[in-house]
């Protein structure tokens, strides 16, 4: 299995990465959002500490080499701080969040990550306060502008992700200029097109995704094993399927077994162009 | 209405694709199953095997799957199966029988021992006797009794999906 995923990965069939769906729930209720995520949701989906901390182990044990967390939002959970860090002790791994959640107390529990493999990717997509806010919600852009500076202070490593929509060039630009003020490098400044799934599709925003556009990357949810992250997307509440590689999860092996047989119909070679990461 | 989602082709997992037709067609059993991918590479097959000919006529297995589906009011089983049986084969009087509509005396000596191997399987398998065996062998092997005895429990299996999830019939 393991030689099987390596190959698959230098073929440039899939990443080498597994996602972590860690939770649904989300404070924050953004027009794009691909999971349909926002305060109060009645289904969370949480995958919990002791299923993320043994899919990591059996991902390492596989042939994985990073891990991502994603969601909704992990800090919603009472004991984000810990399972990252422990997540962090298995493998490197880039936790997204939305930067919103961190009070001193997080920030106090999130000190072990200094100096360690682990890297937070917050969401900010425009300099101006007002325009971010109106994607992601009221407030956004200030907690973000408090939470990472805090963050670095503490010597934790922190990229930037930008969701593109209707943002000018010289925005972007800008948005550039402000996270360089940061002493974030432009490496950690991840830019990507809203994807067409999810509430995204419902607000009719965003670019479909071709069949080659996105990287094969493991995702697994409380719903089960997706073919990459954008996958495991919901509509109406209801989980999108089309792409569900697998139901179990646990052990990984059984999902990974499925997901090389999909990503065997892939094409090989490096320089397919994927155009959304 | 349908307990569970029944899929169209285009949202339903990759693995799961294989079982529509070319113009993504699907018995509303299949769509539903769709939803537990990893399960049909192991399910339909084994049921293929049990519902397909093999040691056993498919008229006979027909006139059994019917009475199973009667005995269990399975609606979406008898829907499906019914017009089977008289597809393949099996005479409308046995279906008529299988289906509480005639009498079981107006049965061949051999439809009549397996019907009642059927209801005594499905009611209670310890009223089954040493008489009703013997009868049955008369007219099938035992390899035979076994393979409709499997048909008759993967036929519980689905009237009872069936009926619990509220798949909705076939047209
Ligand atoms: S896009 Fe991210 S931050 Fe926004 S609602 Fe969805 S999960 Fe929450």
């Amino acid at each position: 299995m393991r030689d099987a995923l390596e190959n698959a990965v230098a073929e440039g069939r899939c990443g080498n990465r597994l996602w972590l769906y860690a939770t649904y729930h989300c404070n924050l209720a953004c027009v794009y959002c691909l999971t349909e995520s926002r305060p109060g949701i009645a289904n969370r989906r949480a995958l919990g500490r002791e299923i993320m901390v043994r899919a990591a182990t059996d991902a390492r044990d596989l042939g994985f080499t990073c891990l991502g967390v994603t969601g909704g939002e992990i800090f919603m959970l009472q004991d984000a701080a810990e399972t990252i860090a422990e997540l962090g002790g298995i493998l490197p791994t880039v936790v997204l969040t939305n930067g919103t959640l961190f009070t001193e107390r997080i920030l106090t529990r999130l000190e072990p990550l200094a100096g360690s493999v682990v890297a937070l990717q917050i969401s900010l997509d425009s300099p101006e306060a007002s325009h971010n806010d109106a994607l992601r919600g009221p407030e956004n852009f200030a907690r973000v502008a408090t939470a990472v500076p805090a963050l670095l202070e503490r010597g934790i490593r922190v990229r930037i992700a930008t969701t593109v929509e209707d943002q000018t060039e010289d925005e972007l630009s800008r948005l550039c200029e402000l996270h360089r003020s940061w002493g974030i490098s432009d490496d950690d400044h991840l830019v990507r097109s809203v994807v067409r799934r999810g509430r995204a599709a419902l607000e009719d925003m965003g670019v479909e995704p071709g069949p080659m556009d996105i990287l094969p990357e493991l995702t697994l949810t409380a719903d089960g094993a997706f073919l990459h992250p954008f996958a495991p997307t919901v509509r109406h509440g209801v989980t999108d399927l089309d792409l569900l590689v697998s139901r179990q999860i646990n052990p990984l092996e059984a999902a990974v077994s499925r997901f090389l047989r999909v990503v065997a119909d892939q094409p090989v070679g490096t320089d397919v162009a994927r155009n959304i990461r | 209405m349908s307990r569970v989602r029944l899929l169209e082709r285009d949202e339903a997992p990759v693995h799961a694709r294989s079982i529509y037709a070319a113009d993504g067609s699907a018995s509303p059993l299949k769509r539903s199953l769709a939803n537990a991918p990893d399960l049909l590479e192991t399910l339909l097959p084994f049921l293929g095997q049990i519902f397909d000919e093999g040691a056993v006529d498919l008229p006979t297995k027909e006139l059994v799957v019917v009475r199973v589906s009667q005995l269990n009011a399975c609606r979406y089983c008898l829907a499906a199966h019914r017009p089977l049986a008289l597809e393949l084969g099996t005479p409308a009087e046995h279906i008529a029988v299988a289906c509480n509509e005639l009498p079981a005396s107006s049965l061949p000596a051999r439809e009549g021992a397996i019907l009642e191997w059927v209801d005594r399987y499905v009611a209670d398998p310890h009223s089954i006797d040493d008489d009703l065996v013997a009868r049955l062998l008369d007219h099938v092997r035992d390899d035979q009794l076994i393979e409709l005895s499997l048909l008759i429990g993967a036929t519980q299996l689905l009237n009872q999906y069936c009926t619990a999830f509220q798949v909705p019939p076939p047209n």
